[in-house]
Parts: structure tokens; C-alpha cells; sequence
């Protein structure tokens, strides 16, 4: 039964064109690179212990040519599976990535609880390269690098080969998978206390200035305090199995090597090996066991890895919710919004409200109020044809439009960020839906994280040009004053009103000088549950 | 992912933190030196003991230096699990103190940074700088020291290996920095073209919900492909370059080796060297290159961490010593020719006004004539670039901060909740103010009804906005019943009725407290005893 992270990365690497011979190839390179250092000291141990025996020069030329071509080809081999690996991971990370966005844009994320879900997802996908290059590339080329090196001694000295086998299975594999193991106990300790800390410290910036002016400053200050010894002290716990498992590798290494000398001495004592050989047989396991060395670190990468993919998992296997995209309505002379009886909820919930009845007319403007939680958003999904009722009716006529109140500015120019509205507009037609929106911006400025910010106003004046060029003449505004300050909400209502024209608007809000504006007011009723 | 941050090996201000962690430091260098010189033990004792049984000696010879082989790893191993604990402790104490004066900073200039920078700094930012103190910054040392002793052991055992490595050791930084200077401007200019490709896919994802009420999700995805395959093809040409300079270490590390190698062979062929030592020089010499490879190893470890650690102190910056001590007298708040620029953007133009006890001042003008900027003056939590503020001819400098602000009672366009109960909020600058006390505030602040107990949650959850508003008021309230003067109200963001708090102020003016007051509304405007307008000619 493979974990949920295993089939993930097998799956992608079906869905990579060339995957497995790529990663087959990433393998065997990195393997000849680990191969190839501890190949440089046991054949410079071979041609050390030969020239001791005095032979002619000749006899040692091949053994010389050989420590070379180690030397140089260890760097070489190294490279080229840097970035034969890099290349697999990258393409098995660009599959997944678009796995999850076609998953995430399948389902309807309007009105959810998304902010944080969207934000790790773009982390926790990236994970996908670290489970290729730091754990899957070493711990496989480990393996091949270990049999081949017991193979190889193994002609000389079974039981001291033996003996390296033995050491380098609980130096690579057994003392790594202990730390793993061990470690995500502690892990598990530290992650909520992580958790509280990114709380404790969001928590305190937001209300740092009420903090500071009420002089409960220093209580904050202490609190954290706390909580990071805490934390400091879950994190020793781990450290304490960290370095438990990196000195445990260092008595591995000493055991293969001593039983070596012990071994092979006797071995050479008796006649059975010849005593060129010895060397080899001592210094190569300290080759072997400097590659190994890195693996107790691949093991806490993986379970970092292990809860990325686990999460990114979850949001690939959730059966989807509504409908994704929004339908889009032809434009209209006569739009309007009526809605009879309407029960709404998210697919599979209860419904939120029931009993929801009004009609909305060309020019005329309907505020929706209710206390948080009642469902506001629910039913702009719904009129939006996001997610379907869970009874009654709703039908519309025209386009219908979003104005959220944290529109997303994508980064790039102006003009691009308005034609999200009509992918096919002209220059003049952004430049003239601009204009209407109030908004005299170069359309060629940048916006976004690359570019300049935005004050509110102006994001929220672009987010309505979108709606301006796109021809929509149903338009939901989602709490349009919220996080404005009173001089721009007011010029911003001004200029909503008198530019909507025949345009109908649906008016989600809290704000009494909104509700004040609109020519019919609809309550919701209170949070039947919480979401 | 490589990262270049543009400074030396070792940023001055990371090294002056590290005084908080000197001794764990110390003492991881001091363990790596110590394992170096147990490193030739166990060379010297390895060469003695192979030549010794390659000449066929019996088992009873190999006896005592195995017995110390065994005691040197078992050595080496207790370093190794000293030298972890070491790296954890050095790199925790550092962190702490970061922790600690980041958010020291925040508190003492609140709202300059938006709170999810804070919290990805405060938790994985400065976790990247475990690798740095715990690995980057004592292999620096180690570099250097470790070398030196290993080279000069095998000077004194046999000097023509010892000049190979002289010769190729001082290679290695010199190669390394022609690598570096050939690619940088290549590695930048590409990195910055790969960035804007990476951060596509987070933008896309975070406009998700735009696109999706658009109708245009769906159809992105063929624009991802795009970006996707160009952004491999870019990340791959940028790693081709600065996968180059682990290549040149790599390379000169293992051919010295090679080259010692042959040559202690060849020079054993014609009895040039002893066999014993030709073993001992073969086993040393690739552990006078070991600590040179791993600091590039963890160069790129510690990039994060160096990244994180300056965005901490351009927070840290802002941290001034607590001044003050001098006490305030009563009196009016005066406001002189008070004048903020950042830059060439002139904030707040210059502005006095004076608020005599129990006088309530008004303050308006347009979005953006530095309305805030005013009140953060007021209240002490910025130094104006001109003019000043002063109660009895002492500033907030003099009095300190804590002093100073005992004066006023704020409550800011959206009041910041803790998570809690609503009377913990109330009592959040008055803590042993009792239920009958919180509850009068609560009723004089418009909320007669509201639940003591009602339970607050992250971000006000749990209160509207209007409820949130006058819990803030409240909390406003009960400050100047334990002595402060003036409280000053900024108008609230979401349109709210302004009836309540004309009520406020009413019971204020009774208490002979002085309020200052913005606002762009009629009402309250015509209340105020004056207007004073800011971006009006002053």
C-alpha cells in the first residue's frame, strides 16, 4: 500500500514524457559520482599498496590512468546529474502545477475560506523538487553505490565486505530512517507551537498600534517570548535525535573499518589475502561512508516533504464545488435579477438562508445586509451562477458582474488587468472603460507585485473597469466601501451611482451609507451555522 | 535556488548578532578543530596499522592500534554529536534575539510592515539562518584553521605532497572567484527573468476567484503550459552557470587528491617515501579540501537565512533606545509648524493648532492630506521631519513614549481586537478595572447591551463592525478615567452613525477631557468647538 506522496510522484512521473528514463539516468549519474570517489581512493590505495612491491613503472600506469580519471570524472558526473535531475524535477513540478491549477479552477472558490489555502498551495507544490533531488536521487544512488561496493570487495574478502554492507545499511538506511521516524515526533510537537507563533505574531502586528497605545505592549512582547522558548525547546528535542543519528553514522563508518583491518590482517596473516589488497579493503568503506553521510538530512527533507505533498494531495482528490467558471451571460437592454423563494448553500451543506425573494429592475439598486456569517457571499454565487440554488429560483438577464472587494491585481500592466473583464478589447475600449471607472492611469504602467501599488481606491477603480469593459449590466458589489477610508468610499459611491446608468446593481453590504444609496433593502436572516 | 544576495562572505551585522551566541561558536569552532586533530590521529594510527599488517604481521600486533582506532572514533562520534548540538544552540539563541527585537520594533512603530511579511519572517525567514550560524559561519573558520593543521601535518611527514597541496589549495578561491565574476552578471540577468516566470504561477493562483467570476479560469491553463515550459528552460540555463563553480571545486578538490595519489605512487616505486607514509599522506590529503568544498555547500544553504536576516534588521533599524524621563505637566497640546516627508513626498504639510483642556478639535481634509500621518505624530509613534508637539514645552522625545502616551486615549478608524472576551478588550490598557466599571464604559460607549463574556476572535470576529467600534471606545473611555486628557478619535472606515459618537463626545466634554477629532462630516464638524483643515494653507 504506497502513501498518498508515492502515488503522487509516480503519477507525475508517468504523466513527464521520458520521466522514468529520465530519473533512470539521473540515478545511474549519480550513482558513477558516488561511485567515482569511492573508486578514487580505493584504486589509489591498490596503486599505493602495488608500489610499495617495487614493480616496474608499467605495471602501475593502468592503476595511475584510473586514479585520473576518478578524479576528474567525480566533478563531471556530479554535474551533469545536477542537472539531468534538476530537469526531471522541474518538469514533474510544471505537471503538477497545472494538475493543481485546472483542479483548483475546476471548483468554485468564491466566498471561501481561500487565502491561506491558495498560498501554501504554491509552497507545498514546489516540494515535489525537493522529494527528487534531495531524497529520491540520493537515497537510490546510495543503494547502487553500496551493492556495487560490496560486489567489488566482496571478491577479495567476503566477511569484511560483509561487514561494510552491514555498517553502510545502518549508516544510510536504518540510522536515516530512525531520525526520520523519531524526528516527526518531535516534529509534531513543533508544528503547533509554529503555528501559534505565525498567530501570536500576525495577531499582534494588526492590533500593534491599539496594543502600544493602551501600554499593553509589553505583555505581547512577553508573550512571545514565551512561546519562542517554547518552541526552542521542541527544537532541541529534534536536534538531539539529529546529531544521535549523525554520531551513530560516525560509529558505523568506524565499525566497517575496523573490522576491515582486523579481518583483512588476519586474512593477510594467513595467506589468504594478498597484502596489496589490504588497503583497499580498509580506506575504501571510508569512502563509502563520507557519501552516506548527507542521507540523515535527506530523511528530514522528505518528511517536510511528506505534509507539502499530503496537503497538495487533499486538494487534488476534493470533489469539486459548483461550477468553476462563471457562466457568461449575453449583455442585455433590459437586465434585471429575480429571485423567488431562493434557498442557498454551498453543494453538499445546508442551506444557509431560506425564503429569499426579490426582483431588481434595469437602473434600480438592491442592498443586501445581514450580520457576517448570513450568507451575503453564498448568494452572490449563486445569482453569479457559481454554484447552483439549493432550492427556489433565481434568473437573470444580462451579464452578470463581480465587484469583490479584494479583486486580484495580476502582475502585470494596466491594460492587461482590464481586459480580465474582455480578453478581446481594443486599446481605446480599456482606455474608455478606464475613463469610466474614474481611473486616469497609464495602461501601460505595471502593476501588481512587480510594479507600483495601488491605493484602495484606485484597485478597486480598476477591478470596476473590468466590469466596464467587459459589458456587464448586472453588477454584484461586494461590500464596495470596506477598508476605504470615508473620502474615497464617498467619491467612490458618487461615481458608481451616476455612472451605472441603466445597469441593475446588487449591493452586498454593512455600510449604512451604502445601504442608504440603494432604492430597496433585503435582510438576511441571522448564521444558521457557521462555515 | 541560488540566490545572490550582493555581499561579501560575511555580512558585518550577522557577525555582530553573533555576540549573543559567542560562546556556542567558539565552541563549534573549538569542536571542528578538535576532530581535525583527531582526523590525523586516526590517519597516522590507520597507515601504522595497515603497513604493519600488510607486512604480515600476527594479529597480536594489530591489538593496540586498533584498541585506539576504536578509541579516536568513538572520539570523533562524540564531536560529531557535540558539534550538532553546538550549530542548534548557536543558531536558537540568534533567532530568539531577532524574534524578539523585530517585534520589539513592530511595537515600537506599529503598522509600517503588513502583518503576513512579519509572520513569514518571524517563522520560516529566520529559520533559514540556522544553516548560517549553524553550519555557514563555523565551516568559514574551520576553512581555515582545518587546512592549516592537516597541511602542516603532512609537511612534517613528507614536504613534496605538502607543496601539491600548497600549490592547488589557493587554487581553489582564485578559480572559484573567476567563475563568479564571468557568470554574475549572466546569473543575475537571468535570475531576475526566471523570478517573473516562477511568481507566475502564485499569481495566477491568487487571482483564481478574479478569474473564476470572469469566466476566464479555465482557459489559463494553456497559458501556464507556456510560462511552465519557458520558466524550466530559463531555471535550466540559469543552473547550467551556477552549477558551474560547485563543478570547479569539485574538480580541483578530487584531481589534487588524484595527483598526490600518483605521485606518492610513483616516488614509492623508487624508494622516494615509505610505504606507511605514502598511506598516511593518501588518507590526510582529502581532508585538507573536505572543509574548503563544504563551504560552498552551505554558502547556498545560508542564502535564505542572510535574505531573511537583512529583512529583519531593516526592521530592527527602526528601534531607538526608550528616551524620556521627563515628566509631563497639564496643559495644552501643542501643535507647531508639525511637518512629515518620506523622501520627496511630503506627507503632511505643515500644520499647528492647540487643544486646551476640555476643547474638542476637529481635524479634516481630503483622502491622503496626512490625516494619520498627524495622529501618529500626535500619539508619538513617529518622529515629524519638522516642527513639533509638545504638552507644558516637553515633547514625546522628553517624556518617552510610555509617559507621552499616557496622556491620550485613542481609538482608531477600525479598533485592533485581541482575541478574547469583549471586557478583555475594554481592560486592555486597565486591567484591574472590574465588571461594574467595564460595563458602565460599554454603556456610556453606546453598548449597554453587549456580553462582558462575548467572545472575541481573530480579527474581530465574532463583533460587527459597529460593535467592534464602540468596544474600542469603551477601552477609550475607561483610559481617561484613569487619568488620560485628550482622547482622539479617527473616523471610522465603514460608514457607521455618527449619532453615537456625538454622544461620546458630549459625556467627554463633561469630564473636562479635550478630544481631537477627524473627521470630513457636517455634523461633527459643526460640533467641534473648532475645524482645523489640513492642506488648507496653514
Amino acid at each position: 500500500m504506497r502513501s498518498p506522496w508515492q502515488r503522487l510522484v509516480s503519477d507525475l512521473l508517468r504523466a513527464v514524457p521520458r520521466g522514468r528514463l529520465l530519473l533512470a539516468a539521473s540515478v545511474a549519474l549519480a550513482a558513477a559520482a558516488s561511485g567515482a570517489s569511492v573508486a578514487l581512493l580505493g584504486v589509489s590505495a591498490w596503486l599505493i599498496s602495488k608500489a610499495a612491491e617495487h614493480p616496474g613503472f608499467l605495471e602501475l600506469s593502468v592503476a595511475a590512468v584510473g586514479v585520473r580519471f576518478f578524479g576528474i570524472s567525480r566533478g563531471v558526473l556530479r554535474y551533469t546529474e545536477r542537472l539531468v535531475g534538476h530537469d526531471l524535477a522541474l518538469r514533474m513540478q510544471s505537471a503538477l502545477r497545472l494538475r493543481t491549477y485546472t483542479t483548483l479552477a475546476r471548483t468554485t472558490l468564491l466566498g471561501r475560506r481561500h487565502g491561506d489555502l491558495l498560498v501554501r498551495m504554491v509552497a507545498d507544490v514546489e516540494a515535489v523538487q525537493d522529494v527528487v533531488v534531495r531524497v529520491v536521487l540520493p537515497f537510490a544512488s546510495a543503494v547502487v553505490v553500496m551493492a556495487g561496493t560490496f560486489l567489488m570487495l566482496a571478491r577479495f574478502s567476503l566477511g569484511s565486505a560483509a561487514v561494510l554492507l552491514a555498517t553502510a545499511v545502518v549508516a544510510g538506511l536504518l540510522l536515516p530512517a530512525w531520525a526520520q521516524r523519531v524526528s516527526r515526533e518531535a516534529d509534531a510537537a513543533s508544528v503547533p507551537l509554529r503555528g501559534e507563533l505565525a498567530d501570536l505574531v500576525r495577531q499582534t502586528s494588526l492590533v500593534a498600534v491599539d496594543l502600544v497605545a493602551y501600554d499593553a505592549d509589553i505583555a505581547a512582547l512577553a508573550r512571545l517570548d514565551d512561546l519562542d522558548a517554547r518552541l526552542r525547546a521542541a527544537e532541541r528535542r529534534a536536534t538531539a535525535v539529529r546529531a544521535w543519528a549523525a554520531a551513530g553514522q560516525v560509529v558505523a563508518a568506524g565499525t566497517a573499518v575496523v573490522a576491515a583491518l582486523w579481518i583483512g590482517g588476519a586474512a593477510v596473516a594467513s595467506g589468504d589475502l594478498a597484502p596489496r589488497l589490504l588497503a583497499v579493503l580498509v580506506l575504501t568503506p571510508l569512502a563509502l561512508h563520507e557519501v552516506l553521510g548527507g542521507l540523515a538530512q535527506a530523511a528530514q527533507t522528505l518528511t517536510r516533504a511528506q505534509a507539502a505533498l499530503g496537503r497538495v494531495v487533499e486538494v487534488l482528490d476534493a470533489v469539486p464545488v459548483g461550477r468553476g467558471d462563471a457562466p457568461l451571460g449575453e449583455a442585455s437592454e433590459q437586465p434585471s435579477v429575480q429571485v423567488r423563494e431562493l434557498s442557498i448553500g454551498w453543494p453538499g451543506s445546508p442551506a444557509v438562508v431560506s425564503g429569499i425573494s426579490f426582483e431588481l429592475h434595469p437602473g434600480e439598486s438592491i442592498a443586501v445586509v445581514g450580520p457576517s456569517g448570513a450568507g451575503k457571499t453564498t448568494l452572490a454565487a449563486t445569482v453569479l451562477g457559481l454554484i447552483p440554488p439549493v432550492a427556489g429560483e433565481v434568473a437573470t438577464t444580462g451579464r452578470v458582474g463581480y465587484l469583490a472587494q479584494d479583486a486580484h491585481l495580476f502582475a502585470t500592466t494596466v491594460a492587461e488587468n482590464v481586459r480580465i473583464g474582455n480578453k478581446d478589447a481594443s486599446g481605446a475600449q480599456v482606455a474608455a472603460a478606464l475613463e469610466q471607472a474614474g481611473l486616469p492611469l497609464d495602461a501601460d504602467r505595471v502593476v501588481g507585485e512587480l510594479g507600483a501599488t495601488l491605493s484602495g481606491g484606485e484597485a478597486r477603480r480598476l477591478a470596476l473597469s473590468r466590469l466596464f469593459v467587459g459589458s456587464y449590466d448586472v453588477l454584484v458589489l461586494d461590500e464596495p466601501t470596506e477598508h476605504l477610508d470615508a473620502p474615497t468610499a464617498d467619491a467612490l459611491l458618487d461615481d458608481l451611482w451616476t455612472r451605472a446608468g441603466r445597469r441593475a446593481l446588487l449591493v452586498i453590504t454593512h455600510d449604512e451609507r451604502v445601504v442608504a444609496r440603494c432604492d430597496t433593502v433585503v435582510r438576511l436572516g441571522a448564521a444558521l451555522a457557521p462555515r | 535556488m541560488p540566490r545572490r544576495t550582493g555581499r561579501g562572505p560575511v555580512d558585518p551585522r550577522l557577525l555582530s548578532h553573533a555576540r549573543a551566541t559567542r560562546f556556542f561558536l567558539g565552541a563549534g569552532v573549538a569542536a571542528g578543530t578538535a576532530t581535525a586533530a583527531l582526523v590525523i590521529v586516526q590517519a597516522r594510527v590507520l597507515a601504522g596499522a595497515i603497513s604493519t599488517a600488510a607486512a604480515g604481521m600476527r594479529r597480536d600486533a594489530l591489538i593496540m592500534p586498533l584498541a585506539l582506532l576504536t578509541l579516536v572514533l568513538l572520539g570523533r562520534a562524540a564531536l560529531t554529536w557535540l558539534t550538532t548540538w553546538l550549530a542548534h544552540r548557536s543558531a536558537a539563541a540568534v533567532k530568539s534575539q531577532l524574534r524578539h527585537d523585530v517585534m520589539a520594533a513592530t511595537l515600537q512603530t506599529p503598522g509600517r510592515t503588513p502583518s503576513a511579511s512579519l509572520v513569514t519572517l518571524m517563522t520560516q525567514g529566520l529559520d533559514g539562518l540556522d544553516g548560517y550560524y549553524a553550519k555557514y559561519l563555523p565551516q568559514l573558520v574551520l576553512a581555515v584553521t582545518v587546512p592549516l593543521f592537516v597541511g602542516i601535518s603532512i609537511l612534517l611527514a613528507d614536504w613534496s605532497s605538502a607543496l601539491i597541496i600548497a600549490v592547488t589549495v589557493p587554487l581553489i578561491p582564485l578559480f572559484m572567484a573567476m567563475v563568479g565574476w564571468t557568470t554574475e552578471a549572466r546569473v543575475r540577468r537571468r535570475y531576475r527573468y526566471q523570478t517573473r516566470l516562477a511568481r507566475h504561477f502564485a499569481d495566477l493562483v491568487a487571482g483564481l476567484p478574479t478569474l473564476q467570476v470572469f469566466g476566464r479560469a479555465k482557459a489559463q491553463a494553456e497559458g501556464l503550459r507556456r510560462t511552465e515550459d519557458a520558466n524550466r528552460t530559463e531555471t535550466l540555463g540559469t543552473l547550467r552557470i551556477s552549477f558551474l563553480s560547485a563543478l570547479v571545486l569539485e574538480l580541483l578538490s578530487t584531481l589534487s587528491v588524484a595527483i598526490v595519489a600518483v605521485t606518492v605512487g610513483t616516488r614509492l616505486v623508487y624508494f622516494g617515501i615509505d610505504f606507511r607514509t605514502a598511506l598516511y599522506v593518501l588518507i590526510l590529503a582529502p581532508e585538507v579540501y573536505l572543509p574548503i568544498r563544504q563551504v560552498g555547500v552551505h554558502y547556498h544553504d545560508s542564502a535564505d537565512g542572510v535574505a531573511a536576516a537583512e529583512a529583519a534588521f531593516v526592521e530592527i533599524d527602526r528601534l531607538r533606545a526608550p528616551s524620556g524621563g521627563t515628566q509631563l505637566t497639564d496643559g495644552p497640546v501643542v501643535v507647531e509648524g508639525i511637518t512629515h516627508r518620506y523622501g520627496d513626498v511630503v506627507a503632511l504639510p505643515p500644520t499647528s493648532f492647540t487643544v486646551s483642556p476640555g476643547e474638542v478639535v476637529a481635524l479634516s481634509g481630503p483622502s491622503g492630506s496626512g490625516k494619520s500621518t498627524l495622529l501618529g505624530a500626535l500619539l508619538g509613534f513617529l518622529v515629524p521631519t519638522g516642527g513639533a508637539v509638545t504638552v507644558g514645552g516637553v515633547g514625546p522625545a522628553e517624556a518617552g513614549g510610555r509617559e507621552w502616551r499616557r496622556r491620550f486615549a485613542y481609538v482608531p478608524q477600525q479598533p485592533g481586537l485581541v482575541a478574547g472576551t469583549v471586557a478583555d478588550n475594554v481592560r486592555l490598557g486597565a486591567p484591574e478595572a472590574d465588571d461594574a466599571e467595564v460595563r458602565e464604559v460599554l454603556a456610556a460607549a453606546g453598548a449597554p447591551d453587549l456580553e462582558l463574556e462575548h467572545p472575541v476572535g481573530d480579527e474581530a470576529e465574532g463583533l460587527s463592525a459597529g460593535e467592534r467600534r464602540r468596544v474600542g471606545i469603551a477601552r477609550a473611555l475607561l483610559r481617561i478615567r484613569r487619568g488620560a486628557h485628550v482622547l482622539v478619535l479617527d473616523e471610522p472606515t465603514a460608514g457607521l452613525d455618527a449619532d453615537s459618537e456625538s454622544v461620546v463626545v458630549e459625556t467627554l466634554r463633561a469630564s473636562g477631557a479635550s478630544a481631537v477629532i477627524v473627521s470630513h462630516r457636517a455634523a461633527v464638524l459643526a460640533a467641534a468647538d473648532r475645524v482645523v483643515r489640513i492642506g488648507a494653507d496653514a
